[in-house]
């Protein structure tokens, strides 16, 4: 597939609806408003909420191994399932249930292209408002493996530049610090800006005019030519909440096979409300 | 049905037509060349109050003489304005039900218009951080409920549906045509669907070629309700760039102040997408100097109070004891 380096966590809308009732495969929507899972979902997903069951709903963080596995477990999805997820806002958040899947050591996890918009415009894709019926596992996970995930003293730490890729995937009005966050969005920072040494390279520059993912080819021009990504380099990719991050990075460790990429999930709104953390505009 | 005695049977009747036009009504006072008039198509004198009652209620006698309503399957919608009061308070005239699905960014005033019009109300986040060409969250929240609940919902699909724009090539061209008596040289309209400008221009350059087909955008990052920006037409399947001569980008807080102008000396109440037609118009009368010109008013101020508020400096100073 478009000569990615792990193109098996990726697969095409058509192969979704051929596999769509096969035994060992199971699909989740993860949106961030699952009003749209709710209205209509390919037939036999389970539709997760991002904000309010891949969230510790207490303390900002990831859900717990406990929680992940209760999640899963009332899914009915075992550890040798192979999960498709997909979703809304062009994947981010199915991407960001990739990574936590990932986190918590899940085998096979693959990502839908193009998410519910591609399914949604082909013709020939069914959907349903009706939930599948259920039958709940056991789900035992492994991990947490930290090593896809970078926290803030890690980001303090690190020089962006010299020692590791720091990528700033939101909108370039974010990164010059114009805006502190979209227009309407409740989850904001102190300041506006960038973490010094970032490279703004906005998530939607990895997909093409119907959401799917750029050829590898087209993705190395991108990441590495124009931009400088150095894929020699250690990778820490963030945006505001830690969403669009995972899109990018799913790009930059599966379809471009960079070795080490981190996702820091913090992500704007912790750093840009760091008393004292250097931020650049411009 | 008597447009002279203006007694009708039907609230329907009332739909323009060649023989029942939206008035034509030339400006006096803000048009500086008398060598170019500019007459203001009134679309607000519509039934339902807008533009979009023609191309409202061509969707609907579409699905309802295909046999698509009814037996409990009535209509969805992506819709935060004229469209969906329009199709509400016809549907619901009919006996079917319209589900509007709206962007949470719509006033409030908009969304309980829409209710008292009869709609069924479904609010969507706000799209977040969106790539180009990849459609609105409302727009796909509807298509989604046509495709799962079939059953339940058909949509009109007013971005796609090419009986939006034949409405206009058969109502607003014909009326332009017979109430000018052929003597249009420039016709001025907003995009938003499309579908008026697609509908009228097509009509009016089969009987004259040469008609200019002016239209008026407003800058990026506007926030005039129902119009788009160039750079947002990408929804829009009623689009054809082949009949319009001129796109003309406006600076949108002229929107507004031009509205103010057209309610405070001409007597003409235009919200904001008037103000933006007629903002261009004028650049267009110092341009060619020379014509006859057909302003297209979607629709009045009536509904822009708060989006003026926004944009007009002190306007609601005084307004409280």
């Amino acid at each position: 597939m478009a000569n990615y380096s792990h193109p098996e966590v990726l697969v095409e809308t058509d192969w979704v609806k051929q596999n769509l009732h096969k035994p060992g495969i199971r699909l989740v929507e993860i949106d961030v408003d699952t009003k749209s899972y709710d209205a209509g979902h390919i037939p036999g997903a389970v539709g997760f909420n991002w904000q309010t069951q891949l969230q510790d709903q207490v303390r900002r963080d990831i859900i717990s191994k406990e929680a992940f596995e209760k999640l899963l477990g009332d899914a009915g999805i075992s550890p040798d399932h192979t999960v498709i997820l997909y979703g809304d806002n062009n994947n981010w958040f199915a991407a960001y249930g990739f990574w936590l899947f990932k986190i918590y050591g899940h085998k096979d996890v693959r990502l839908m292209n193009g998410g519910r918009i591609k399914w949604l415009n082909e013709s020939d894709k069914e959907l349903t408002a009706e939930r599948p019926k259920i039958v709940p596992t056991q789900y035992r996970a492994s991990g947490p493996d930290l090593s896809l995930r970078a926290l803030l003293p890690e980001v303090l730490r690190r020089q962006p530049g010299q020692t590791c890729n720091l990528v700033d995937v939101r909108s370039p009005d974010e990164f010059t610090g114009k805006v502190i966050a979209p227009p309407g969005m409740t989850e904001t920072a102190q300041r506006g800006g960038h973490i010094p040494g970032a490279k703004s390279v906005p998530w939607s520059t990895a997909v093409g005019s119907d959401g799917t993912f750029k050829s590898a080819d087209e993705l190395q021009k991108i990441y590495f030519q124009e931009k400088g990504v150095d894929p020699m380099k250690d990778t820490v990719a963030y945006c505001r909440i830690g969403e669009r991050s995972s899109h990018t990075w799913f790009v930059l460790k599966y379809l471009l096979g960079l070795n080490n990429v981190k996702n820091y999930d913090g992500s704007w709104t912790e750093y840009g409300s760091i008393v004292g953390a250097p931020i650049e505009k411009n | 049905m008597n447009h002279q005695t203006k007694v009708y049977e039907s609230i329907f009747e009332m739909l323009p037509s060649e023989e029942n036009p939206t008035p034509l009504v030339r400006l006096s006072k803000l048009n500086p060349r008398a060598e170019f008039p500019l007459y203001a198509k009134l679309e607000w004198m519509n039934p339902f109050g807008s533009v979009k009652d023609r191309a409202a209620w061509a969707l609907l006698r579409d699905l309802e003489s295909r046999g698509e309503l009814g037996n409990g399957r009535g209509l969805v919608e992506p819709t935060s304005g004229n469209t969906g009061i329009s199709l509400a308070a016809m549907a619901r005239a009919r006996g079917h039900r319209l589900l509007a699905v709206v962007p949470n960014k719509v006033p409030l005033e908009k969304k309980v218009l829409l209710k008292i019009a009869g709609a069924d109300l479904e609010v969507v986040s706000d799209e977040l951080c969106p790539a180009p060409g990849l459609g609105d969250g409302s727009i796909n929240l509807a298509k989604t409920h046509a495709k799962a609940s079939a059953k339940k919902y058909a949509m009109p699909n007013q971005y796609e549906n090419t009986k939006n724009w034949e409405a206009h090539y058969e109502t607003t061209g014909p009326e332009i045509w017979r109430q000018t008596e052929g003597k249009i040289t420039h016709l001025f309209v907003t995009l938003g669907t499309c579908g008026t400008v697609t509908g009228t221009a097509k009509f009016l350059r089969e009987k004259m070629p040469e008609v200019k087909v002016i239209a008026i955008q407003p800058t990026e990052g506007h926030d005039v309700p129902g119009l788009r920006n160039v750079s947002q037409l990408g929804v829009s399947k009623l689009f054809d760039a082949s009949l319009v001569d001129d796109i003309l980008e406006v600076d949108f807080q002229l929107a507004y102040t031009r509205a103010m102008d057209l309610c405070q000396n001409e007597g003409l109440l235009a919200g904001p997408s008037s103000g933006l037609v007629f903002s261009g118009a004028l650049e267009i009368v110092a341009r060619d100097r020379q014509g006859f010109g057909v302003m297209i008013f979607p629709d009045n101020i009536f509904k822009y109070t708060s989006n003026m508020i926004k944009h007009i400096p002190g306007l609601d100073s005084g307004t409280q004891p």
